[in-house]
């Protein structure tokens, strides 16, 4: 996770918004200028720290050190095309036209191309007259699995499509950036349950085909190790002799135990089956998932890093 | 809800953000409507691997299998009816619709053969979506099940479920482009000014897209002239069968803030555009443990008699466990009521948290019981 870009994928519900948050929190607090971009109109990861209106224009500052982006397509795409038209009035006449609308419907990926283009140049930006980029740590936020591998492949996908044209040299400049494992690193969130995790894994296999740099897997909401399983006699000994309350704290903990061991293998198949260092993060019980709970996660990532060597 | 609420449709949809269990849900239905003696399918997107090989679905292709009687009898369940299990190939289902509309052989071929259609597997806007209420459609006319469950796929939001033939049409229909592909003839003043208009717009376009992707662009689109009324056609159809009292919509939703808050933006959506929304169900719901604290010294004086070394340690390890277990609860249980308050209704139907996703047919037969009361 020193590398400048890093986008998190993973199966809709395992909590990518939560994970994206805790990395971008736990790079500022290393001391690196973070951004957390979000994409396809979510506003999950920004929302967890209270910030209502995080726009596509500037980045907004989000916690010390953080700051949040929303990636709006419509907007890009004319950001896009002034860049590479240069005048403006080309720009209104193609933004205004209902054949280029129906062009960008029809040719597959452009809506993907645009939005990767728009982090790509968030990630290569550089300080005013210094070379040091503007971003340490550009985390983004993916859409769900499908969506989000697809997003990943655009570039791929548009050369392939257009085999000369600046689509396909912007497409080329970006694939130099996001295929460089130096510069960009994937991401693969689960949580420890059967179907979560084999998207992972197989998404590891899409993504290496595409030589996509995957560089971490990320077990979320993991049961904490409480309870071992030479424990389980007395435990359910407890559950039948004791009465009330006493027998379902025996129970509740024979569940655990139960759960600890179901997460056991689905871990062990998140390792072997994406060939990837898994982060570990803690299943949070609490009221509401707020800034506070953001904070306990970043702590979670970033000793669970420290101790990956990442 | 299965045996009052569901009974009697012919199709259910169940819909729902990513992640809550739409895929168990629709499995569990189909199954609850197989126990009422109906021979149901349901039409699965991506399930999980065990489930899948549970509903016979190990080999791949998109036709109906059934789940065999001898498994249904392993798993000691009784079913009357029949259970049918298919999974999406979205691929597979637009081949066929162009097969169907093609006018011509060789129009069918250039369509398949197209670098942009064959690009398109699925991935652009809504085919996906669109393909599952296809098959949909597939199977009302094939006539043979009497009761048709389909999950939806995971799409960025789950509305746009709805909004996929709307968009399919649109996307096929592509007249803009095709005005400008096709050279002006004659017309009046206002079409020969609108075509110039465009003439402009497809140069400039050109200057980012490069010649070739435009040609190809164009060639796709134009490749479907001549289909468009039979997909316009068609997706009039689904949404007509959609809106139908022949049809059951259900809300999957879990208890976290995300899916819940997609959950009722979905069911206003579906009220306001008049589907038949049945409800709301709420899966994975922890249940409330007895209340009152454990005792410490009953539970370390039996934890002790049975041999744990640290009694002390154990007793209050499970007593923390308790604590947490209480606390999901009481989370769940006020995630139950706001989102009642916020549907101004009850609830179609509550899933209890099951230590592991269900996988089997054993394990969807407790999710199905869950939802027939």
């Amino acid at each position: 996770m020193q590398r400048r870009l890093c986008f998190v994928l993973g199966k809709g519900g395992v909590g990518k918004s939560a994970v994206s948050a805790a990395l971008g929190l736990a790079a500022a607090r290393a001391g690196r200028r973070a951004l957390l971009c979000e994409v396809a109109g979510s506003d999950r990861a920004s929302a967890l720290f209270g910030a209502g209106d995080v726009d596509h224009e500037r980045p907004v500052e989000l916690a010390p050190g953080l700051f949040g982006i929303a990636i709006d397509v419509d907007h890009s795409t004319e950001r896009y095309l002034a860049s590479q038209l240069r005048v403006r009035p080309l720009v209104e006449l193609l933004v205004h036209s209902k054949a280029f609308h129906h062009f960008t419907a029809a040719a597959p990926g452009l809506a993907e191309l645009v939005t990767l283009g728009a982090i790509w140049s968030l990630a290569v930006e550089l300080r005013p007259g210094g070379e040091r980029p503007v971003w340490d740590f550009v985390v983004v936020d993916c859409p769900a699995t499908g969506h989000g591998v697809a997003l990943l492949e655009t570039a791929s996908n548009i050369r392939a499509l257009a085999a000369q044209g600046p689509i396909s040299e912007q497409s080329e400049r970006i694939e130099q950036v996001i295929k460089h494992p130096a510069a960009t690193g994937v991401a693969l969130v689960a949580r420890p349950d059967e179907l979560p995790v084999s998207e992972a894994v197989d998404a590891a296999a899409a993504l290496r085909r595409r030589d996509l740099p995957v560089a971490l897997a990320v077990m979320n909401a993991m049961t904490p190790q409480r309870f071992r399983d030479d424990e389980a006699g007395a435990l359910t000994a407890a559950s039948l002799g004791a009465g009330g309350a006493s027998a379902a704290a025996a129970a509740a903990a024979l569940a655990h135990l139960e759960r600890q061991a179901v997460e056991a293998v689905h871990l062990e198949h998140l390792e072997h089956g994406t060939g990837l260092p898994v982060l570990q993060l803690p299943l949070l019980v609490r009221q509401e998932f707020d800034l506070d709970a953001v904070q306990d996660l970043a702590d979670a990532a970033a000793s669970g890093l420290r101790s990956l060597g990442q | 809800m299965i045996d009052s609420a569901l009974a009697d449709r012919w199709i259910v949809v169940c819909c729902g953000a990513g992640g809550v269990g739409k895929t168990t849900v629709s499995a569990a239905v189909a199954l609850g409507l197989a126990k009422l003696g109906h021979r149901a399918v349901v039409v699965t997107i991506d399930p999980a691997r065990r489930l899948g090989s549970a509903l016979g679905l190990d080999h791949l292709g998109d036709e109906p299998r059934r789940v065999s009687p001898e498994s249904i009898d392993d798993a000691g369940l009784t079913v009357p009816g029949e259970l049918w299990a298919l999974q999406l190939d979205a691929k597979a289902t637009f081949d066929r619709l162009v097969a169907r509309n093609a006018p011509t052989p060789q129009d069918r071929e250039r369509i398949l053969e197209n670098r942009i259609y064959r690009h398109l597997s699925g991935a652009v806007a809504g085919a996906q979506e669109y393909m599952a209420v296809e098959r949909l459609h597939e199977l009302v006319e094939d006539g043979r099940f009497e009761r048709i469950v389909l999950d939806t796929p995971p799409s960025r939001n789950a509305l746009d479920f709805l909004e996929a033939p709307e968009r399919i049409t649109r996307f096929i229909e592509g007249k803009a482009l095709r005005l400008l592909t096709q050279p002006a003839t004659g017309g009046n003043i206002a079409a020969r000014a609108l075509h110039m208009g465009g003439a402009a717009v497809l140069s400039v376009l050109e200057r980012i897209t490069g010649a070739q992707m435009l040609r190809d662009v164009a060639d796709f689109l134009g490749a479907f002239d001549g289909m468009y009324d039979g997909f316009a056609e068609r997706a009039g159809e689904v949404r007509e069968l959609l809106r139908s009292d022949d049809a059951a919509f259900v809300v999957v939703t879990a208890p976290d803030p995300g899916p819940t808050e997609e959950a009722l933006a979905l069911a206003e959506r579906l009220g306001k555009e008049a589907y038949p929304l049945q409800g709301v169900v709420l899966n994975r719901v922890h249940g409330a443990p007895p209340v009152g604290d454990p005792a410490p010294h009953e539970l370390r004086a039996i934890l002790a008699d049975a041999g744990a070394r640290h009694p002390d340690d154990l007793a209050a390890r499970a007593a923390e466990t308790l604590d947490e277990l209480r606390a999901l609860a009481q989370h769940d249980g006020q995630a139950r009521e706001a989102l009642t308050a916020a549907l101004g209704s009850p609830l179609l139907g509550q899933v209890p948290a099951l230590p592991d996703e269900p996988v089997d047919l054993h394990g969807l037969a407790r999710v199905t019981a869950a939802l027939r009361t």
